[in-house]
Protein backbone atom coordinates (compact mmCIF):
# COMPACT_ATOMS: atom_id res chain seq x y z
CA UNK A 1 0.00 0.00 0.00
CA UNK A 2 1.17 3.51 -0.81
CA UNK A 3 0.34 6.77 0.94
CA UNK A 4 1.14 10.23 -0.20
CA UNK A 5 2.71 12.46 2.40
CA UNK A 6 1.27 15.89 1.78
CA UNK A 7 2.84 18.88 3.47
CA UNK A 8 -0.54 19.58 5.04
CA UNK A 9 -0.60 16.19 6.81
CA UNK A 10 2.96 16.51 8.11
CA UNK A 11 2.13 19.87 9.67
CA UNK A 12 -1.30 18.96 10.97
CA UNK A 13 -2.10 18.78 14.67
CA UNK A 14 -3.23 15.15 14.47
CA UNK A 15 -0.21 13.68 16.27
CA UNK A 16 -0.40 16.29 19.02
CA UNK A 17 -4.15 15.75 19.47
CA UNK A 18 -3.75 11.97 19.82
CA UNK A 19 -0.79 12.40 22.17
CA UNK A 20 -2.70 14.82 24.39
CA UNK A 21 -5.92 12.82 24.53
CA UNK A 22 -4.12 9.53 25.22
CA UNK A 23 -1.43 11.07 27.46
CA UNK A 24 1.19 9.06 25.56
CA UNK A 25 4.47 10.08 23.96
CA UNK A 26 3.97 8.58 20.52
CA UNK A 27 7.12 10.14 19.12
CA UNK A 28 9.14 7.70 21.22
CA UNK A 29 8.06 4.71 19.07
CA UNK A 30 11.11 3.41 17.20
CA UNK A 31 9.31 0.70 15.21
CA UNK A 32 10.54 -2.41 17.02
CA UNK A 33 7.31 -4.15 15.98
CA UNK A 34 6.63 -6.00 19.24
CA UNK A 35 3.05 -4.69 19.24
CA UNK A 36 2.38 -6.23 15.85
CA UNK A 37 4.23 -9.44 16.71
CA UNK A 38 1.93 -10.03 19.67
CA UNK A 39 -1.29 -8.70 18.14
CA UNK A 40 -3.72 -11.63 17.71
CA UNK A 41 -5.36 -10.15 14.63
CA UNK A 42 -2.76 -7.96 12.91
CA UNK A 43 -2.34 -10.49 10.08
CA UNK A 44 -6.01 -10.01 9.15
CA UNK A 45 -5.98 -6.22 9.14
CA UNK A 46 -5.11 -3.47 6.69
CA UNK A 47 -2.69 -1.76 9.08
CA UNK A 48 -0.49 -3.55 11.60
CA UNK A 49 -0.29 -1.69 14.93
CA UNK A 50 3.30 -0.44 14.41
CA UNK A 51 2.42 0.83 10.94
CA UNK A 52 -0.67 2.55 12.28
CA UNK A 53 1.44 4.28 14.92
CA UNK A 54 3.94 5.47 12.32
CA UNK A 55 1.06 6.89 10.28
CA UNK A 56 -0.18 8.78 13.32
CA UNK A 57 3.32 10.26 13.66
CA UNK A 58 3.12 11.34 10.01
CA UNK A 59 -0.29 12.98 10.44
CA UNK A 60 -2.19 10.63 8.10
CA UNK A 61 -5.46 11.28 9.86
CA UNK A 62 -7.97 10.13 7.23
CA UNK A 63 -6.11 6.89 6.51
CA UNK A 64 -5.74 6.05 10.22
CA UNK A 65 -9.30 6.92 11.31
CA UNK A 66 -10.78 5.13 8.32
CA UNK A 67 -8.77 1.93 8.81
CA UNK A 68 -10.05 -1.52 9.69
CA UNK A 69 -7.48 -1.75 12.47
CA UNK A 70 -9.01 1.04 14.53
CA UNK A 71 -12.30 -0.85 14.79
CA UNK A 72 -11.24 -4.51 14.62
CA UNK A 73 -8.74 -4.21 17.48
CA UNK A 74 -9.89 -6.77 20.06
CA UNK A 75 -8.71 -4.54 22.95
CA UNK A 76 -6.67 -7.43 24.36
CA UNK A 77 -3.85 -5.15 25.56
CA UNK A 78 -0.93 -7.27 24.34
CA UNK A 79 0.62 -4.29 22.51
CA UNK A 80 0.44 -2.17 25.65
CA UNK A 81 1.95 -4.91 27.80
CA UNK A 82 4.93 -5.49 25.51
CA UNK A 83 5.90 -1.99 24.35
CA UNK A 84 9.52 -1.31 25.39
CA UNK A 85 8.79 2.42 25.42
CA UNK A 86 5.72 1.94 27.63
CA UNK A 87 3.33 3.37 25.08
CA UNK A 88 -0.23 2.41 26.04
CA UNK A 89 -1.29 1.59 22.49
CA UNK A 90 -4.60 0.15 23.72
CA UNK A 91 -5.46 3.59 25.06
CA UNK A 92 -4.32 5.18 21.80
CA UNK A 93 -6.74 2.89 19.94
CA UNK A 94 -9.58 4.04 22.22
CA UNK A 95 -8.69 7.67 21.48
CA UNK A 96 -8.59 6.99 17.71
CA UNK A 97 -12.03 5.34 17.80
CA UNK A 98 -13.39 8.31 19.78
CA UNK A 99 -11.91 10.73 17.20
CA UNK A 100 -13.33 8.72 14.31
CA UNK A 101 -16.80 8.97 15.85
CA UNK A 102 -16.51 12.67 16.63
CA UNK A 103 -15.14 13.53 13.20
CA UNK A 104 -17.71 11.23 11.60
CA UNK A 105 -15.23 9.06 9.73
CA UNK A 106 -17.14 5.90 8.86
CA UNK A 107 -15.43 2.53 9.39
CA UNK A 108 -14.67 0.57 6.19
CA UNK A 109 -17.40 -2.00 5.30
CA UNK A 110 -15.32 -4.90 6.65
CA UNK A 111 -15.12 -3.25 10.07
CA UNK A 112 -18.62 -1.75 10.22
CA UNK A 113 -20.16 -4.73 12.09
CA UNK A 114 -17.86 -4.04 15.05
CA UNK A 115 -19.20 -0.51 15.47
CA UNK A 116 -22.75 -1.83 15.02
CA UNK A 117 -22.07 -4.31 17.80
CA UNK A 118 -20.76 -1.61 20.18
CA UNK A 119 -23.77 0.60 19.41
CA UNK A 120 -26.24 -2.27 19.98
CA UNK A 121 -24.46 -3.08 23.25
CA UNK A 122 -24.60 0.48 24.59
CA UNK A 123 -28.20 0.99 23.43
CA UNK A 124 -29.19 -2.02 25.52
CA UNK A 125 -27.25 -0.72 28.54
CA UNK A 126 -28.91 2.67 28.15
CA UNK A 127 -32.37 1.17 27.98
CA UNK A 128 -32.12 -1.36 30.81
CA UNK A 129 -28.95 -0.58 32.79
CA UNK A 130 -27.89 -4.17 32.32
CA UNK A 131 -27.37 -6.30 29.29
CA UNK A 132 -29.22 -9.41 28.23
CA UNK A 133 -27.18 -11.40 25.76
CA UNK A 134 -30.23 -12.61 23.84
CA UNK A 135 -31.43 -9.03 23.42
CA UNK A 136 -27.97 -7.95 22.31
CA UNK A 137 -27.73 -10.76 19.76
CA UNK A 138 -31.17 -9.93 18.41
CA UNK A 139 -30.56 -6.22 18.05
CA UNK A 140 -27.07 -6.78 16.61
CA UNK A 141 -28.45 -9.17 13.99
CA UNK A 142 -31.15 -6.69 12.99
CA UNK A 143 -28.90 -3.61 13.00
CA UNK A 144 -26.09 -5.29 11.07
CA UNK A 145 -28.37 -6.96 8.53
CA UNK A 146 -26.60 -10.24 9.34
CA UNK A 147 -29.82 -11.74 10.60
CA UNK A 148 -28.53 -15.28 11.06
CA UNK A 149 -25.34 -14.57 13.00
CA UNK A 150 -24.82 -17.33 15.56
CA UNK A 151 -28.22 -18.89 14.86
CA UNK A 152 -26.51 -22.29 14.55
CA UNK A 153 -25.63 -21.90 18.24
CA UNK A 154 -29.18 -21.04 19.29
CA UNK A 155 -30.20 -24.64 20.15
CA UNK A 156 -27.33 -24.81 22.66
CA UNK A 157 -28.42 -21.60 24.28
CA UNK A 158 -31.90 -23.02 24.70
CA UNK A 159 -30.98 -26.55 25.75
CA UNK A 160 -28.39 -25.36 28.24
CA UNK A 161 -30.61 -22.50 29.37
CA UNK A 162 -27.74 -20.13 28.80
CA UNK A 163 -29.97 -17.19 28.17
CA UNK A 164 -32.27 -15.16 30.24
CA UNK A 165 -35.20 -13.66 28.35
CA UNK A 166 -36.42 -11.21 30.94
CA UNK A 167 -34.55 -7.91 30.75
CA UNK A 168 -32.84 -7.02 34.02
CA UNK A 169 -33.93 -3.44 34.37
CA UNK A 170 -32.36 -1.34 37.10
CA UNK A 171 -34.57 0.91 39.19
CA UNK A 172 -32.75 4.22 38.63
CA UNK A 173 -32.98 4.07 34.84
CA UNK A 174 -33.91 7.78 34.66
CA UNK A 175 -30.60 8.73 36.24
CA UNK A 176 -28.76 6.52 33.74
CA UNK A 177 -30.48 8.28 30.85
CA UNK A 178 -29.26 11.64 32.24
CA UNK A 179 -25.72 10.17 32.48
CA UNK A 180 -25.75 9.18 28.80
CA UNK A 181 -27.17 12.58 27.75
CA UNK A 182 -24.60 14.57 29.73
CA UNK A 183 -21.76 12.57 28.19
CA UNK A 184 -23.14 13.08 24.69
CA UNK A 185 -23.29 16.83 25.34
CA UNK A 186 -19.70 16.94 26.61
CA UNK A 187 -18.25 14.75 23.91
CA UNK A 188 -20.36 16.15 21.09
CA UNK A 189 -21.39 12.77 19.74
CA UNK B 1 -14.87 -11.47 55.46
CA UNK B 2 -17.49 -9.57 53.53
CA UNK B 3 -17.47 -7.96 50.10
CA UNK B 4 -19.76 -5.90 47.91
CA UNK B 5 -20.66 -8.29 45.11
CA UNK B 6 -20.73 -7.08 41.53
CA UNK B 7 -22.06 -10.02 39.45
CA UNK B 8 -22.03 -8.31 36.02
CA UNK B 9 -24.41 -9.00 33.14
CA UNK B 10 -22.92 -12.28 31.88
CA UNK B 11 -23.39 -13.90 35.28
CA UNK B 12 -27.13 -13.28 34.96
CA UNK B 13 -27.25 -14.79 31.47
CA UNK B 14 -24.83 -17.08 29.67
CA UNK B 15 -22.66 -17.60 32.76
CA UNK B 16 -25.12 -18.37 35.56
CA UNK B 17 -22.95 -21.41 36.34
CA UNK B 18 -20.04 -19.05 37.06
CA UNK B 19 -22.26 -17.17 39.51
CA UNK B 20 -23.55 -20.36 41.14
CA UNK B 21 -20.13 -21.97 41.47
CA UNK B 22 -18.52 -18.77 42.75
CA UNK B 23 -21.21 -18.36 45.37
CA UNK B 24 -20.87 -22.05 46.38
CA UNK B 25 -17.08 -21.74 46.62
CA UNK B 26 -17.21 -18.59 48.73
CA UNK B 27 -19.92 -20.09 50.95
CA UNK B 28 -17.72 -23.13 51.60
CA UNK B 29 -14.91 -20.78 52.64
CA UNK B 30 -17.17 -18.55 54.79
CA UNK B 31 -16.74 -15.45 52.65
CA UNK B 32 -19.88 -13.28 52.73
CA UNK B 33 -21.26 -11.36 49.78
CA UNK B 34 -23.66 -8.44 49.68
CA UNK B 35 -24.86 -7.70 46.16
CA UNK B 36 -24.44 -4.05 45.15
CA UNK B 37 -27.89 -2.52 45.01
CA UNK B 38 -28.97 -1.45 41.54
CA UNK B 39 -25.54 -2.06 39.97
CA UNK B 40 -25.22 -1.17 36.30
CA UNK B 41 -23.31 -2.79 33.44
CA UNK B 42 -19.59 -1.84 33.38
CA UNK B 43 -19.87 -1.01 29.68
CA UNK B 44 -17.11 -3.51 28.84
CA UNK B 45 -15.21 -2.91 25.59
CA UNK B 46 -18.17 -1.16 23.95
CA UNK B 47 -17.88 1.76 26.39
CA UNK B 48 -14.11 2.23 26.52
CA UNK B 49 -13.84 1.75 22.75
CA UNK B 50 -16.19 4.60 22.05
CA UNK B 51 -16.29 6.99 25.03
CA UNK B 52 -13.72 7.56 27.76
CA UNK B 53 -16.21 9.33 30.05
CA UNK B 54 -18.80 6.57 29.71
CA UNK B 55 -16.13 3.97 30.52
CA UNK B 56 -15.57 5.80 33.83
CA UNK B 57 -19.15 6.81 34.62
CA UNK B 58 -20.71 3.33 34.39
CA UNK B 59 -18.26 1.63 36.79
CA UNK B 60 -18.35 4.67 39.10
CA UNK B 61 -22.11 4.29 39.64
CA UNK B 62 -21.66 0.75 41.00
CA UNK B 63 -18.44 1.44 42.93
CA UNK B 64 -20.08 4.46 44.53
CA UNK B 65 -22.86 2.23 45.90
CA UNK B 66 -20.19 -0.07 47.38
CA UNK B 67 -18.32 2.88 48.90
CA UNK B 68 -21.47 3.95 50.74
CA UNK B 69 -21.57 0.48 52.35
CA UNK B 70 -17.82 0.71 53.14
CA UNK B 71 -17.14 -2.57 51.40
CA UNK B 72 -14.53 -3.58 48.83
CA UNK B 73 -15.87 -4.85 45.52
CA UNK B 74 -15.60 -8.50 44.52
CA UNK B 75 -16.30 -9.49 40.94
CA UNK B 76 -15.86 -12.73 38.98
CA UNK B 77 -16.05 -11.59 35.36
CA UNK B 78 -12.59 -10.49 34.20
CA UNK B 79 -14.05 -7.85 31.87
CA UNK B 80 -15.96 -6.24 34.74
CA UNK B 81 -12.85 -6.58 36.92
CA UNK B 82 -10.63 -4.87 34.38
CA UNK B 83 -13.07 -2.02 33.71
CA UNK B 84 -14.04 -1.41 37.33
CA UNK B 85 -10.44 -1.48 38.52
CA UNK B 86 -9.07 0.84 35.85
CA UNK B 87 -11.95 3.30 36.09
CA UNK B 88 -11.72 3.32 39.87
CA UNK B 89 -7.98 4.01 39.72
CA UNK B 90 -8.36 6.92 37.28
CA UNK B 91 -11.14 8.47 39.34
CA UNK B 92 -9.26 8.09 42.62
CA UNK B 93 -6.09 9.69 41.27
CA UNK B 94 -7.42 12.60 39.22
CA UNK B 95 -9.45 15.13 41.27
CA UNK B 96 -10.61 17.11 38.23
CA UNK B 97 -11.84 13.98 36.48
CA UNK B 98 -13.44 12.79 39.73
CA UNK B 99 -15.49 15.92 40.07
CA UNK B 100 -16.53 15.74 36.41
CA UNK B 101 -17.61 12.10 36.76
CA UNK B 102 -19.46 12.87 40.01
CA UNK B 103 -21.40 15.65 38.29
CA UNK B 104 -22.33 13.28 35.51
CA UNK B 105 -23.47 10.43 37.77
CA UNK B 106 -25.00 12.60 40.53
CA UNK B 107 -22.87 11.05 43.26
CA UNK B 108 -20.01 12.00 45.54
CA UNK B 109 -17.71 9.09 44.85
CA UNK B 110 -14.16 9.33 46.22
CA UNK B 111 -12.62 6.22 44.68
CA UNK B 112 -11.96 4.63 48.05
CA UNK B 113 -13.02 1.07 47.31
CA UNK B 114 -10.68 -1.68 46.21
CA UNK B 115 -11.79 -3.77 43.24
CA UNK B 116 -10.86 -7.43 43.63
CA UNK B 117 -11.21 -10.45 41.40
CA UNK B 118 -12.53 -13.59 43.11
CA UNK B 119 -9.26 -15.42 42.37
CA UNK B 120 -7.37 -12.59 44.07
CA UNK B 121 -9.65 -12.77 47.13
CA UNK B 122 -9.14 -16.54 47.38
CA UNK B 123 -5.38 -16.60 46.90
CA UNK B 124 -4.29 -13.28 48.45
CA UNK B 125 -6.91 -12.26 51.00
CA UNK B 126 -7.98 -15.70 52.20
CA UNK B 127 -4.74 -17.48 51.38
CA UNK B 128 -3.86 -20.69 49.59
CA UNK B 129 -3.31 -22.54 52.88
CA UNK B 130 -6.87 -21.80 54.00
CA UNK B 131 -8.25 -22.95 50.66
CA UNK B 132 -6.13 -26.12 50.74
CA UNK B 133 -7.28 -26.82 54.30
CA UNK B 134 -10.95 -26.86 53.22
CA UNK B 135 -10.50 -29.27 50.31
CA UNK B 136 -12.47 -32.46 50.94
CA UNK B 137 -12.40 -33.96 47.45
CA UNK B 138 -8.93 -33.33 45.93
CA UNK B 139 -8.93 -33.24 42.13
CA UNK B 140 -6.29 -35.94 41.97
CA UNK B 141 -5.09 -37.01 38.55
CA UNK B 142 -6.94 -34.26 36.70
CA UNK B 143 -4.67 -32.47 34.21
CA UNK B 144 -5.74 -28.86 33.87
CA UNK B 145 -4.54 -26.03 31.64
CA UNK B 146 -5.32 -22.70 33.31
CA UNK B 147 -6.34 -20.12 30.74
CA UNK B 148 -6.29 -16.49 31.89
CA UNK B 149 -7.15 -14.68 28.68
CA UNK B 150 -6.31 -11.03 28.24
CA UNK B 151 -8.16 -9.07 30.82
CA UNK B 152 -7.20 -10.75 34.05
CA UNK B 153 -3.44 -10.72 33.67
CA UNK B 154 -2.83 -7.80 31.37
CA UNK B 155 -3.76 -4.79 33.46
CA UNK B 156 -1.30 -1.87 33.48
CA UNK B 157 1.79 -2.53 35.67
CA UNK B 158 0.62 -0.50 38.68
CA UNK B 159 -2.72 -2.36 38.87
CA UNK B 160 -1.59 -5.87 38.16
CA UNK B 161 -1.51 -8.51 40.89
CA UNK B 162 0.03 -11.35 38.86
CA UNK B 163 2.66 -11.73 36.16
CA UNK B 164 1.49 -10.43 32.78
CA UNK B 165 3.00 -13.04 30.46
CA UNK B 166 2.95 -16.16 32.61
CA UNK B 167 0.44 -15.69 35.43
CA UNK B 168 0.14 -18.34 38.16
CA UNK B 169 -2.82 -17.31 40.32
CA UNK B 170 -5.30 -19.80 38.85
CA UNK B 171 -2.59 -22.48 38.66
CA UNK B 172 -1.86 -22.06 42.37
CA UNK B 173 -5.56 -22.33 43.21
CA UNK B 174 -6.02 -25.43 41.06
CA UNK B 175 -2.95 -26.96 42.69
CA UNK B 176 -4.42 -26.16 46.09
CA UNK B 177 -7.52 -28.07 44.92
CA UNK B 178 -5.29 -31.07 44.25
CA UNK B 179 -5.21 -30.92 40.46
CA UNK B 180 -2.18 -31.32 38.24
CA UNK B 181 -1.60 -28.07 36.31
CA UNK B 182 0.23 -28.18 33.04
CA UNK B 183 2.88 -25.83 31.75
CA UNK B 184 1.73 -24.41 28.42
CA UNK B 185 2.41 -21.36 26.25
CA UNK B 186 -1.07 -19.97 25.51
CA UNK B 187 -2.21 -18.89 28.99
CA UNK B 188 -2.75 -15.27 27.99
CA UNK B 189 -3.34 -15.47 24.23
CA UNK B 190 -6.51 -13.68 23.14
CA UNK B 191 -9.61 -15.81 22.28
CA UNK B 192 -11.11 -13.03 20.16
CA UNK B 193 -13.34 -11.88 22.99
CA UNK B 194 -15.99 -9.33 22.07
CA UNK B 195 -15.51 -9.86 18.34
CA UNK B 196 -17.57 -13.03 18.74
CA UNK B 197 -20.57 -11.71 16.77
CA UNK B 198 -18.93 -9.18 14.47
CA UNK B 199 -15.92 -11.27 13.36
CA UNK B 200 -16.76 -14.88 14.03
CA UNK B 201 -14.05 -16.36 11.78
CA UNK B 202 -11.37 -14.55 13.76
CA UNK B 203 -12.76 -15.90 17.00
CA UNK B 204 -12.91 -19.49 15.73
CA UNK B 205 -9.27 -19.25 14.57
CA UNK B 206 -7.98 -17.78 17.83
CA UNK B 207 -10.05 -20.02 20.12
CA UNK B 208 -9.13 -23.04 17.99
CA UNK B 209 -5.42 -22.36 18.45
CA UNK B 210 -5.85 -22.15 22.22
CA UNK B 211 -7.79 -25.41 22.54
CA UNK B 212 -5.44 -27.31 20.23
CA UNK B 213 -2.29 -26.11 22.03
CA UNK B 214 -3.89 -27.04 25.38
CA UNK B 215 -4.65 -30.54 24.12
CA UNK B 216 -1.18 -30.99 22.62
CA UNK B 217 0.32 -29.85 25.93
CA UNK B 218 -1.49 -32.69 27.69
CA UNK B 219 -4.49 -30.93 29.20
CA UNK B 220 -7.70 -32.87 29.84
CA UNK B 221 -9.69 -29.76 30.73
CA UNK B 222 -9.36 -25.98 30.68
CA UNK B 223 -9.95 -23.80 33.74
CA UNK B 224 -11.06 -20.25 32.90
CA UNK B 225 -12.11 -17.10 34.75
CA UNK B 226 -13.86 -15.09 32.04
CA UNK B 227 -17.42 -15.63 30.72
CA UNK B 228 -16.46 -14.54 27.22
CA UNK B 229 -13.44 -16.86 27.06
CA UNK B 230 -15.60 -19.70 28.36
CA UNK B 231 -18.31 -19.07 25.76
CA UNK B 232 -15.85 -18.79 22.87
CA UNK B 233 -13.75 -21.85 23.80
CA UNK B 234 -16.77 -24.02 24.63
CA UNK B 235 -19.23 -22.93 21.93
CA UNK B 236 -16.82 -22.84 18.98
CA UNK B 237 -15.01 -26.08 19.81
CA UNK B 238 -17.28 -28.00 17.43
CA UNK B 239 -16.50 -25.49 14.62
CA UNK B 240 -12.78 -26.10 15.20
CA UNK B 241 -13.34 -29.86 15.13
CA UNK B 242 -15.14 -29.58 11.78
CA UNK B 243 -12.42 -27.32 10.34
CA UNK B 244 -9.49 -29.44 11.47
CA UNK B 245 -11.16 -32.86 11.21
CA UNK B 246 -9.79 -33.61 14.67
CA UNK B 247 -11.81 -34.46 17.73
CA UNK B 248 -10.98 -32.24 20.71
CA UNK B 249 -13.53 -32.80 23.50
CA UNK B 250 -11.81 -30.53 26.02
CA UNK B 251 -14.31 -29.38 28.67
CA UNK B 252 -13.96 -25.67 29.48
CA UNK B 253 -14.85 -25.15 33.14
CA UNK B 254 -14.90 -22.06 35.27
CA UNK B 255 -12.12 -22.42 37.82
CA UNK B 256 -14.75 -21.96 40.53
CA UNK B 257 -16.59 -25.06 39.27
CA UNK B 258 -13.43 -27.11 39.78
CA UNK B 259 -12.56 -25.48 43.07
CA UNK B 260 -16.15 -25.83 44.29
CA UNK B 261 -16.06 -29.53 43.42
CA UNK B 262 -12.89 -29.95 45.48
CA UNK B 263 -14.57 -28.11 48.36
CA UNK B 264 -17.42 -30.63 48.36
CA UNK B 265 -20.14 -28.86 46.35
CA UNK B 266 -22.44 -31.02 44.21
CA UNK B 267 -22.43 -30.92 40.37
CA UNK B 268 -25.91 -29.35 40.46
CA UNK B 269 -24.77 -26.54 42.78
CA UNK B 270 -21.91 -25.86 40.37
CA UNK B 271 -24.00 -25.84 37.20
CA UNK B 272 -21.82 -28.45 35.48
CA UNK B 273 -24.77 -29.39 33.24
CA UNK B 274 -24.62 -25.97 31.57
CA UNK B 275 -21.35 -26.55 29.76
CA UNK B 276 -21.57 -27.48 26.09
CA UNK B 277 -18.58 -29.85 26.07
CA UNK B 278 -19.80 -32.18 28.81
CA UNK B 279 -17.26 -32.42 31.67
CA UNK B 280 -19.06 -35.26 33.48
CA UNK B 281 -17.48 -38.25 31.65
CA UNK B 282 -13.99 -36.93 32.46
CA UNK B 283 -14.87 -36.11 36.08
CA UNK B 284 -16.53 -39.52 36.52
CA UNK B 285 -13.47 -41.26 35.06
CA UNK B 286 -11.36 -39.53 37.72
CA UNK B 287 -13.85 -40.57 40.41
CA UNK B 288 -14.78 -36.97 41.18
CA UNK B 289 -18.49 -37.31 40.47
CA UNK B 290 -20.61 -40.42 40.78
CA UNK B 291 -22.02 -42.09 37.68
CA UNK B 292 -25.51 -41.26 38.90
CA UNK B 293 -25.36 -37.66 37.78
CA UNK B 294 -25.67 -38.67 34.13
CA UNK B 295 -29.35 -39.38 34.80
Amino acid sequence: MKWELADKALHSDFLRTVEELSEQNLSSCYQCGKCSGGCPISAELDLSPNRLLRMVQLGLEDEVLGSETVWCCAACGTCTGRCPMNIDLGRVMDVLRGLALRRQVAPPPTAAPVLTFYRSFLDAVRRFGRLTEVGLMGSYNMNSGRVFTNMDKAPWFLIKRKISFSPHKISRIDRLERVFRRIEEIEGT
Amino acid sequence: MKYAYYPGCSLLGSATEYARSSEATLRALSVELEEIEDWVCCGATAAHATSHLLSLALPAISCSAAEKKRLDVLTCCTACYSRLKQANHEIANDPALRSQVNQIIEEDYQGNVRVLHIAEVLSNELGLDTVRGCVSRPLEGLKIACYYGCLMARLPDHLRVDRAEYPMMLDDLMRAAGAEVIDWPYKTECCGAGLTLARQKTVVRLSGDIIQIAKESGAEALAVACPLCQANLDMYQSNVEVQTGRSLGIPVLYFTQLLGLALGATPAELGLEKLIVDPLPLLAEKGLVSGGVYL
